[in-house]
């Protein structure tokens, strides 16, 4: 196999020109010299060039390999990118999921006042028909007695009924918030009507607290959009509140104001009055992981997940801001139908 | 002569011409986009100083960690005109600094001397 040689047709002419200088031995003294000196000078060129496409071949083969590793490294970059993306994501469910379990135990707590007064109502018109019906048996029955059990029926009756009612109704209230919560599917509803059910829904959080929780809603407003995600960004809020704007035993006031500015979106302000976020920390608060709670129960998510639902499935936007006088305050602006 | 000293940019080396001492270095890495602009100078002192150098002793240092394709011819030339000085009487010394690991500056550096037959040559390894 013959082999390839780069500088072929260049050592050829080198021959040639070695050649010619042996032909030209006759010729005038200049000329040779001149011969000489253009063939030491081409051949150093030639020479050169040798070099030159060495030194080419290794810097690119260097390029070659700083590349690949560029590569590399960016690659794993990417992955590592993608996992904590994915820690993130998961974090962010779990949060959502606490939110719930919180929801629930607060269900419970609720729903145990109507339902223990229609248990106690039901045990005692149980007492009470269990004793006319010894004293109807014996006939022994006066006009008093049955006068008195006919207002005993009357009363429990009443009771059993209306708090059966309430129970009905908070479980229709609660199983919607908690259904939005987890479907995030999209209806019409009530704004002013499904604040008043999501409040109520944390009720049990609202009076263990104590403070005073003012809603200046218009009525009528109709939106549709996801009532899940509302009812969480509310419940983060309130939650927020409770947790890190005011000292224990201390009492102050939430307020919920809904305005709507121009036909097609509202404006939802939500405010505390309590110690308010710090100047340097406002443009944090919204940031996955930042809290000023870490090993006391803070994940540093609501605000974060508060910032996704407004402005991912609300199509709005929301910023804070801790006036002079102190407190908390969250302006909120959505379309009616994102 | 006036000395040259040049400080490195990011693309081009630092150059310390001491010719009263007779030490002469290059340092850091080469890849400017206009290559004349950078080597005009160097060679237009490097040309005045050599000739009159004839007798005297010169060192020059490359200490370079990266150069380019125009920057290695460059080289070339500069490493002629040092030979054919050294031929007409300056002994010269050119001492070729590479990192330890970095086996291709030692290889151009292996290159780079081939042609010299009056220039004293030196690979130095740079732990
Ligand atoms: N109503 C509020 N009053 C004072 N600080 C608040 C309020 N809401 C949020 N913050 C601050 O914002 C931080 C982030 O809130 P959040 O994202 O819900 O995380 P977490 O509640 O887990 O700390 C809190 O740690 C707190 O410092
Ligand atoms: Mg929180």
């Amino acid at each position: 196999m013959s082999s390839f040689n780069l500088f072929d047709a260049e050592e050829k002419s080198l021959e040639q020109a070695e050649d010619l200088r042996r032909r030209l031995e006759q010729a005038p003294g200049p000329v040779r010299d001149g011969i000489a000196s253009l063939i030491e000078a081409y051949s150093r060129s030639v020479r050169e060039q040798r070099r030159l496409v060495r030194v080419s071949d290794r810097l690119q083969a260097q390029l070659a390999s700083v590349n690949q590793e560029l590569g590399k490294r960016k690659a794993e970059a990417e992955d590592a990118l993608e996992s904590l993306k994915a820690a993130q994501e998961s974090l962010v469910q779990a949060e959502k999921l606490a939110s719930l379990g919180a929801l629930v135990g607060g269900v419970a707590h609720e729903i145990n006042t109507p339902v223990g007064i229609a248990l106690s109502c039901a045990s005692h018109l149980a007492d009470s028909t269990a004793a006319i019906a010894k004293l109807f048996e014996a006939d022994d029955i006066s006009v008093d007695d049955f006068e008195r059990f006919m207002a005993t029926v009357k009363d429990t009756t009443g009771l059993i009924l209306s708090n059966v009612e309430r129970a009905a109704e908070l479980i229709r209230s609660f199983k919607q918030v908690a259904v939005d919560r987890t479907s995030s599917e999209r209806r019409r509803f009530d704004l002013a009507a499904y604040i008043r059910e999501t409040l109520a829904s944390l009720g049990p959080h609202l009076r263990q607290a104590g403070h005073a929780v003012r809603l200046a809603c218009p009525d009528g407003i109709v939106m549709d959009s996801y009532p899940g995600a509302l009812s969480q960004v509310l419940g983060n809020f309130i939650m927020n509140s409770l947790v890190h704007g005011f000292d224990p035993g201390q009492l102050g006031t939430l307020s919920i104001t809904v305005e709507q500015e121009e036909a097609g979106s509202v404006r939802l302000v939500y405010a505390d009055d309590g110690k308010g976020v710090p100047e340097d920390h406002l443009g944090r608060i919204f940031d996955p992981f930042f809290t000023t709670r870490r090993g006391s129960g803070g994940s540093g998510l609501g605000l974060h997940i508060v910032y996704n639902l407004v402005t991912g499935p609300l199509g709005g936007s929301v910023a804070a801001e801790s006036p002079e006088g102190g407190g908390t305050v969250f302006t909120l602006s959505m379309p009616l139908s994102p | 002569m006036d000395n040259l000293k040049i400080a490195a940019t990011e693309r081009s080396p630092a150059v310390d011409f001491d010719f009263a001492a007779g030490r002469l270095s290059l340092k850091g890495e080469s890849y400017p986009e206009d290559a004349s602009a950078v080597f005009g100078p160097i060679f237009a002192a490097l040309e005045a100083f050599l000739g009159a150098a004839r007798g005297r002793e010169v060192t020059f240092d490359f200490d370079l960690t990266y150069f380019n394709s125009s920057s290695a011819k460059a080289l070339m030339n500069m490493f002629q005109m040092l030979d054919q000085s050294a031929d007409a009487g300056c002994r010269l010394t050119v001492n070729w600094f590479y990192a330890a690991d970095d086996d291709t500056m030692k290889e151009f550096g292996e290159d780079f001397c081939e042609d010299l037959s009056h220039v004293t040559f030196n690979l130095v390894s740079v732990e």
